[in-house]
């Protein structure tokens, strides 16, 4: 399924694109949904789409060795995950599933490269958008661990 | 020199409730033999016969004064043996100390607070004030983390709260139990959902060091100014008067210059987050 730019527009991660910018998002990605429970991807998957939660629930979390599921957080809608698609080895570093019904936006990562190297300001502007997120879940990591290691 | 003269003299108060709001905290609710007025930030020193004095910010409303609500986290001496006491017991009280959140100044504007933990209590008796005031608010924002759901204080506080006109209520939880619907993470989670008009809001930062840390460096993130974020930094307060030191930060007295402060004047103190 195919998302407009009305669509785009109200979700929070597309803010400062214009519209010639939207639309290259809308060639290169759909719209998945997925039921309760169902597993977006696992963690150490190969990874072919970067997301971004539309509407719905999400859970995130890892794995240990003895195959027991950590939590770590939810993702809130207008969030983006599964940026490993991007970054060589495109290998997830976490497993995400859906905990209600859920849609997602899901752009293609190769096309996106291809479109991020193909316009410098397009490409600057959504690689600020990645390292943010990234950098959003670092600084929450470790907060995390902080509130861990204190009473 | 005449007893109420004596500024180190407690107000007598009867303990008439204990609330259990999780299994460290609780809220005491005391009446004072006589009105008791504050400023919401504002802090008290409660003591208990023989056993001891601790500085505390009241939970409840500015505008009740014939009661007074202070929630109590069980840490040390004094707390632990607060949270054995039954209603009917005399306390004192000392104060109110310090300065409070300059509610008139936010005016007009919308106001984002970020809480955890115990944190939530000073933050109860700010949302009764804004509350009073909300006819001059665009809006208020609350977004409260805690450890587990079990550690959520004041929980019916987050449906009234999503029930007032300009108001609206979040919260997260560090770890969730088989029963949580709600979102999982750190607080600051919580601000990828909220909208929020940054160049005409303040933002209110009130919990552990650790949470007011990075709840101030990803609002700064934002865009907040650092004129525009409030910190209570309610520690150390002893004295209450700025006599003891004890609450010393650099050139300021917490108890008497603060326990509220903007990240402006503060942010350059190497003490901030500790």
């Amino acid at each position: 399924m195919k998302v407009t730019i009305s669509e785009l527009k109200k979700i929070r991660f597309f803010d400062n694109y214009d519209d010639e910018e939207l639309n290259i998002f809308i060639r290169i990605s759909s719209i998945k949904e997925f039921k309760v429970k169902e597993m977006l991807f696992e963690q150490y998957d190969e990874l072919s789409d970067v997301f971004v939660l539309f509407e719905g629930c999400l859970s995130l979390g890892i794995s240990l060795a003895s195959e027991k599921r950590i939590h770590l957080g939810t993702l809130e809608e207008g969030q983006l995950f599964s940026w490993s698609a991007v970054f060589k080895p495109h290998i997830s570093t976490a497993w995400v599933m859906a905990t209600c019904p859920t849609k997602v936006l899901a752009i293609d990562a190769k096309q996106l490269n291809l479109e991020l190297e193909k316009n410098c300001k397009f490409g600057f502007k959504t690689m600020a958008k990645i390292a943010q997120t990234i950098s959003h879940r670092l600084s929450d990591t470790r907060f995390q661990l902080m509130n861990q290691l204190t009473i | 020199m005449p007893d109420n003269m004596n500024i180190y003299r407690p107000l007598k108060a009867k303990l008439t409730n204990v609330i259990e709001e999780s299994p460290l905290i609780k809220t005491f609710v005391l009446v004072p033999e006589e009105r008791f007025a504050f400023k919401t930030g504002q802090f008290i020193e409660l003591s208990v016969d023989g056993i001891g004095e601790a500085p505390f910010t009241p939970s409840s409303s500015p505008f009740i004064t014939e009661k007074l609500e202070v929630t109590v986290m069980k840490t040390g001496y004094v707390t632990e043996y607060m949270h054995s006491l039954k209603p009917g017991v005399c306390m004192g009280i000392r104060g109110p100390y310090g300065r409070g959140y300059p509610v008139e100044t936010f005016y007009d504007k919308e106001v984002l607070i970020l809480g955890g933990g115990c944190g939530l209590a000073p933050i109860r008796s700010l949302l009764y004030a804004l509350e009073g005031i909300k006819d001059k608010l665009r809006k208020v924002t609350l977004c409260y983390g805690s450890k587990t759901p079990v550690d959520c204080i004041y929980k019916p506080l987050f449906d009234r709260l999503n029930s007032i006109e300009k108001f609206e209520a979040y919260r997260t939880v560090d770890r969730a139990d088989e029963g949580w619907k709600g979102s999982v993470g750190v607080v600051t989670i919580l601000l990828n959902k909220i909208d929020i008009n940054i160049n005409n809001s303040v933002a209110i930062v009130c919990g552990p060091p650790i949470m007011m840390k990075f709840g101030t460096i990803r609002l700064l993130e934002l865009g907040y100014q650092d004129n525009q974020i409030y910190l209570s930094m309610e520690k150390n307060m002893s004295c209450g008067l700025g006599k003891c030191g004890h609450c010393m930060m650099g050139e300021f007295f917490v108890c008497k210059d603060g326990p509220v402060f903007t990240y402006d004047e503060i942010k350059h103190n190497p003490e901030i987050w500790k």
